[in-house]
């Protein structure tokens, strides 16, 4: 697995997460819907997001709160989408 | 570093395309499509929508009209029987038919809302079944999602589905629900267990009653209705979107597409206002003097003629995002709509101020736009609804700055 890709992925998620919502600090791991500060139009803002930055389209199939919940959770999504996680 | 350019091919463009369309303006082929929609409203529609407001109905001709020009379909892709016009484009549309008949644009506003977010979530089998008919306009679609008792808090939702067999039962009632009076199927939101669930139910359905809501204030042709679904039996094909994820994603993509289409069409009232009161200031004459050359009017003219302006960088600026796919659109469609409905309200106020007692009976389309106007503050979010938005969002952001 290529780290720096997966390193990057990740700040970029990261940046953009903490650039909407109220927060100072996101972990990895932390949750970012059982927290409760995400809401219904930040979902579809960070999904619009991710589409746009990894051009990725996000569609029915993918529609499962596993994908999203975490910044690790969302990097291997878009490892996945690209067909990179195993490269 | 050849994957990372590869994985990120959109994020160096994101910018430099938004900024390169702000300079440019539209294109040759967005102005001559807004010519023909221009066209269209002019020959078709103003002078029939004083009648329709009147008759609270939109005859069948003039939406088979729309269907045969692609204005129903116009942003889905060709292959699904679409024009695949840009979002540009679709809100010059919107702006061309709010000039001429807010319930009518209705029809496009939630024709839209159910498109789009099929396109998005609908199954590859769902899209090729429903999205050509809707395309060509031999479906008119309406979505159901407000009930008597729940508006802006959707979490409240009582409509229900519940397993039975290999398909759901659904029960519940909607209320308000924009063109179900001549729609063909609906976009139902309801609960599915403690989840959310949308789901495609057609008009015929055992089941379906629809009774016509009238004597609106405005919008009055809109074909609003009260929708019950009793004991309505729905396959699993039908189900969009996966269960639990109706009201995080389904609703807001196509409550999105209704903020962009509200906020065009109220730019285009907008618009009827500031050209019904600067044509009626240059030839009204008070004593010897037009009624423009008075200088509270020409305050009042000034501010509609500033607000169309503003409001006009606003929903082109949104839809420019839409089309960039940029992750600031839902904000730049927010600001539009809460800017433009507001400012729709203020022109037809003073449009009817300007006109006086002309300007309060119907052969003054002015007192049309006046009641039209304050439903668009309601309509895909009421004004204090946004401003609660965005200010959570600004405030968020500003705090995250550290300012």
């Amino acid at each position: 697995m290529n780290i720096e890709l997966e390193t990057r992925i990740k700040d970029t998620v990261r940046r953009f997460i903490l650039s909407s919502i109220a927060i100072t600090k996101l972990d990895d791991d932390d949750n970012l819907f059982e927290s409760g500060i995400v809401n219904s139009l930040f979902a579809v803002q960070l999904m619009t997001y991710i589409e746009k930055t990894f051009s990725i389209e996000v569609g029915m199939d993918d529609l499962d709160i596993e994908n999203f919940k975490s910044l690790n959770a969302t990097t291997a999504f878009v490892l996945k989408k690209n067909g990179q996680r195993n490269g | 570093m050849g994957d990372l350019q590869t994985i990120w091919p959109a994020e160096a463009s994101a910018f430099t395309s938004r900024s390169s369309s702000m300079r440019h303006g539209l294109t040759d082929l967005q102005r001559a499509r807004q010519e023909v929609f221009k066209s269209f409203v002019a020959l078709n529609v103003e002078p029939f929508a004083r009648q329709w407001d009147r008759e609270q109905r939109i005859p069948e001709s003039v939406i088979s009209l729309m269907a045969k020009s692609g204005y129903l379909g116009c942003s889905l892709p060709p292959h699904y029987g679409g024009r695949g016009w840009d979002i540009v484009t679709f809100g010059l549309l919107n702006e061309a038919f709010g000039r001429g008949s807010s319930a009518l644009t209705g029809v496009l506003t939630v024709q839209a809302m159910v498109s789009m977010a099929l396109l998005k979530w609908g199954t590859k089998e769902q899209k090729v079944k429903w999205l050509p008919p809707l395309a060509r306009g031999e479906m008119i679609g309406a979505i159901a999602l407000t009930e008597p008792d729940v508006g802006s808090d959707l979490q409240s939702l009582t409509t229900s589905l519940t397993p039975e067999g290999n398909h759901f039962i659904l029960n519940g009632s909607k209320k308000w629900i924009s063109c179900a009076q001549i729609a063909t199927v609906f976009l139902v939101f309801g609960k599915l267990g403690k989840g959310s669930v949308a789901c495609l139910v057609p008009r015929d359905s055992p089941g379906v009653r629809i009774e016509p809501i009238d004597d609106l204030m405005g919008f009055r042709a809109g074909g609003l209705a009260e929708v019950t679904f009793n004991h309505v039996e729905v396959p699993l094909a039908d189900l969009v979107g996966k269960a639990g994820f109706a009201l995080s994603h389904v609703a807001p993509v196509g409550l999105h597409y209704g903020r962009i289409s509200t906020a065009c069409s109220a730019l285009g009232l907008l618009r009827g206002c500031l050209e019904e009161s600067i044509a009626y200031a240059a030839a009204r004459k008070i004593g010897d003097k037009t009624v423009g050359e008075m200088g509270m009017i020409r305050s009042l003219i000034a501010r509609m003629g500033t607000d169309l302006e503003a409001g006009s960088l606003l929903c082109h600026n949104a839809c420019r995002a839409e089309d960039d796919h940029h992750p600031e659109v839902f904000e730049k469609t927010f600001m539009a709509k809460y800017f433009t409905s507001r400012a729709a309200e203020r022109a037809a106020s003073d449009a009817v101020q300007i006109r006086g007692d002309s300007g309060c009976h119907g052969s003054s389309p002015v007192s049309r736009y006046y009641r039209d106007a304050k439903i668009m503050e309601i309509i895909e979010g009421t004004t204090q609804i946004h401003e609660e938005i965005l200010g959570k969002m600004l405030v968020n952001r500003a705090g995250r700055l550290g300012r």
